[in-house]
């Protein structure tokens, strides 16, 4: 009896043992049955409110239908800082990462720098029409997915660029009939729109990232910070320092907008409780203010800088995400065809429409805007052609090696220059500049 | 004879000898895997400078001894000064979580330990903050502390004032996110004092009421002596909590503008993803695990020694 007893658990253990290995088994019969299915992991961050999930399962539904033997798995993967850090840490940590992922167009350097990613050069050089494929893109959003060498090495999927919004009824009410069209008229209707209650000109520059916005002014003034060479960065020219200087002027002399600039969300929100005039914010919110507005939404170019009397001191950078496409060189000559199978869909004119009229990120290529339904909301809205026609004056995003590195270094001076803590611009922008080209000499 | 084979102890298995160790084993080996290998490389890697540049990935690192330390304390370099503005900023945090909270949620239980109406719903309405998600209890405060929407400056408003910017400015934006602390986590030490004031005997207070003792000579010759043991322990918390403060940053303007609000865990957070700062990231840890790690010891050494005086 007393052996029994003690045998017990152990034919338990036994009976345990042997039903997980029999799991297991059907497991891997399992999985080597969808083995024949060639398994695309798609991941995709969400920067806006919409039902990115949802969307991105019917878009892998039709493919799948188009495309028999291609499984896409798209996987919701955070923010775009979430999205990269979970990629960066599945692939240090020897992990499969995806196979194709949206990301920030300046995430470029950091993932190839470490040879995770591949050129789209590649596919596009195998391609009957590449060139076409390449051409119809607006240049303006190829050239932060570009390398030095002009290989193209992500594909824009959802961009975006800041615009101009302002509340035409209260410009109508003060006599304006039109927007500002530059840096002069800005202030001059941001003043008359300024009461106790309502800021004229909301510029989001606080809140940790001032580097987006900051750069429109950059580049109005005659000068981006970045240029085509990722090894080079010009944060202390005449030009980057009168920008700052004038964007901190907005929140001190010239009285238009809180000292140190606006928050990011607060922006639209208070431009849409009219306690906010004009806004500086992305063509990403285009669709949720044109719908949440109680009055006539105006949307234009950023004002030009003291560049272009002529109009050429127009500028914004661009911004938002791209396509990539993962491979340590492990791929089959077949997954990387269905990969970028994916990445043609995703990139097509009837997705960029369809994706663009949605959400309110610019179509990125040309012929999207000529296919249903962006086409007929173009017409009917008008304020979304601005953005892209805005692109032929826009320059690329701030990117560059140890691009993260170097915007927390340029992100951190901007605010000390524009709360005040640094009075001297040009000082602050010196030993940053120092600081930056410190870092980049690794790269020269 | 007989009696030794009696005495003589059965003859163990080999199964049997090594039971004890087969049942530590997925303990020890998880915490080996998860606690003290990890420790080893975190102290090696501050150690070693990740190759950098282009081509980088696969290099080895170059042992570098104390220099990313050296960088850390250096106000010049990129990370130094933002380390040292951080570190400053976390020993204030600390200090006012600490210095505030705990005597907040002290008072709050010495109030809510006496008989009234509506005990329960006060006791309630104090501790539910510590019953929200961190992250969307820093979203809501967002939302006060806006600049131009605001509830915060909504109430300003109403009496003259023009309005502070609260997580836009240098000066304020930390206050704000030590406000936000101090509210979430009161309610929470409020009950880890009102147990440990149900556990004093009334009839102390009788006696020294009978002796002529008035409240607030009871409350400092018996109340905190004899919370003493809930002191030490809700403040030592209250301290760690505030080295692993993250969400409301990330809510709440991720630590800007200029780092004026960053907290060390956090900028931890920030530097992971670029190899090249690997060094730092383990450099900071180590810091953070000595700071909290000392504080924390010190305070059960004292603690410990007092006790056993007694």
């Amino acid at each position: 009896m007393s052996i029994d007893k003690e045998r017990e658990p152990d034919m338990r253990l036994r009976n345990t043992l042997f039903v997980l290995a029999l799991a297991l088994c059907a497991m891997t019969a399992g999985a080597i049955s969808a083995q024949s299915d060639i398994v695309i992991d798609f991941y995709f961050p969400s920067a806006t409110a919409n039902d990115a999930e949802g969307i991105f399962q019917r878009y892998a539904d039709q493919f799948q239908e188009e495309n028999p033997g291609i499984t896409i798995n798209p996987v919701f993967s955070g923010s775009y800082t979430d999205t990269r850090n979970t990629i960066l840490t599945e692939l240090q940590g020897g992990g499969a990462g995806p196979d194709v992922a949206v990301m920030l167009s300046i995430d470029l350097y950091s993932f190839a720098e470490e040879g995770y990613i591949v050129p789209a050069q590649t596919f596009i050089d195998a391609m009957d029409d590449g060139q076409a494929y390449v051409d119809d893109f607006f240049p303006a959003l190829m050239a932060n997915g570009m390398d030095e060498m002009g290989n193209v090495w992500s594909i824009p999927f959802q961009r975006s660029t800041p615009i101009l919004y302002y509340n035409a009824d209260l410009l109508a009410e003060a006599g304006y009939d039109s927007p500002p069209t530059n840096n002069a008229e800005l202030v001059e209707i941001a003043q008359a729109l300024t009461t106790d209650d309502r800021d004229g000109l909301l510029v989001p520059v606080a809140g940790g990232f001032p580097i987006w916005m900051y750069q429109s002014f950059a580049i109005a003034y005659g000068r981006n910070i970045v240029g085509d060479d990722p090894t080079e960065v010009y944060f202390n020219t005449p030009e980057a320092v009168e920008a700052v200087e004038f964007v901190r002027s907005l929140g001190t002399d010239l009285g238009v907008g809180p000292a140190g600039g606006a928050a990011w969300g607060d922006t639209p929100v208070a431009f849409l409780a009219e306690q906010a005039a004009m806004i500086y914010h992305t063509t990403g919110n285009l669709t949720r203010i044109l719908s949440g507005a109680d009055f006539e939404v105006g949307v234009w170019y950023l004002p030009s800088g003291p560049a272009g009397e002529d109009g050429a001191g127009y500028g914004a950078p661009t911004g938002g995400g791209n396509l990539y496409i993962f491979d340590d060189g492990s791929k089959s000559d077949a997954e990387l065809d269905a990969i970028w199978k994916w990445v043609m869909f995703l990139s097509s004119p009837e997705i960029q429409s369809d994706w663009g009229a949605t959400t309110g990120y610019i179509a990125s290529n040309a012929a999207a805007w000529e296919t249903e339904p962006l086409a007929s909301l173009a017409l009917e809205h008008p304020q979304y052609g601005v953005a892209r026609d805005q692109l032929q004056h826009a320059g690329k995003e701030f990117s560059s090696y140890a691009t993260i590195t170097i915007q927390g270094i340029i992100n951190g001076t901007l605010e000390s220059i524009l709360t005040g803590e640094a009075e001297d611009a040009q000082a602050a922008m010196d030993a940053a500049q120092a600081q930056i080209d410190g870092i980049l000499a690794d790269y020269r | 004879m007989a009696r030794d084979a009696l005495h003589r102890p059965p003859r163990k298995s080999l199964l049997s000898l090594l039971q004890p160790y087969i049942l530590v084993a997925p303990t020890l080996i998880l915490v080996l895997m998860f606690n003290v290998a990890p420790a080893f490389r975190t102290i090696n890697d501050s150690l070693h400078k990740p190759a950098r540049g282009l081509g980088a990935a696969g290099k080895p690192p170059e042992f570098v001894a104390l220099g990313n330390f050296q960088d850390l304390f250096d106000d010049e370099h990129y990370m130094g000064k933002r380390f040292l503005r951080t570190l400053r900023n976390t020993i204030v945090f600390a200090l006012a979580t600490v210095g505030i909270g705990v005597p907040l949620g002290l008072l709050t239980a010495l109030l809510l330990n006496r008989p009234q109406p509506l005990l329960g719903v006060w006791r309630f309405a104090v501790f539910y903050p510590s019953l929200l998600p961190l992250i969307g209890a820093a979203s809501i405060w967002s939302f006060i502390f806006s600049d131009s929407i605001g509830l915060a400056n909504a109430i300003l408003k109403t009496f003259g004032h023009p309005g502070l910017n609260w997580l836009g400015d240098r000066n304020l934006v930390l206050l704000s996110v030590i406000i936000i602390n101090i509210w979430k986590q009161a309610g929470y030490f409020m009950i880890f004092f009102l147990a440990g004031l149900q556990n004093i005997p009334r009839d102390i207070y009788e006696s020294a009421s009978l002796d002529g003792a008035g409240p607030a000579q009871q409350f400092a010759y018996l109340t905190l002596p004899l919370l003493r043991r809930t002191l030490l322990f809700v403040a030592v918390i209250s301290f760690t909590f505030a080295f692993q403060t993250v969400e409301q940053l990330q809510a709440l303007g991720e630590g800007g503008p200029a780092d004026s609000a960053n907290l060390l865990l956090y900028l931890i957070f920030q530097n992971i993803s670029e190899r090249r700062n690997w060094g730092y990231v383990n450099a900071m840890t180590i810091v953070l695990i000595g700071v909290v790690l000392s504080f924390t010891l010190s305070n059960f050494l004292l603690f410990e020694r007092d006790e056993t005086d007694r």
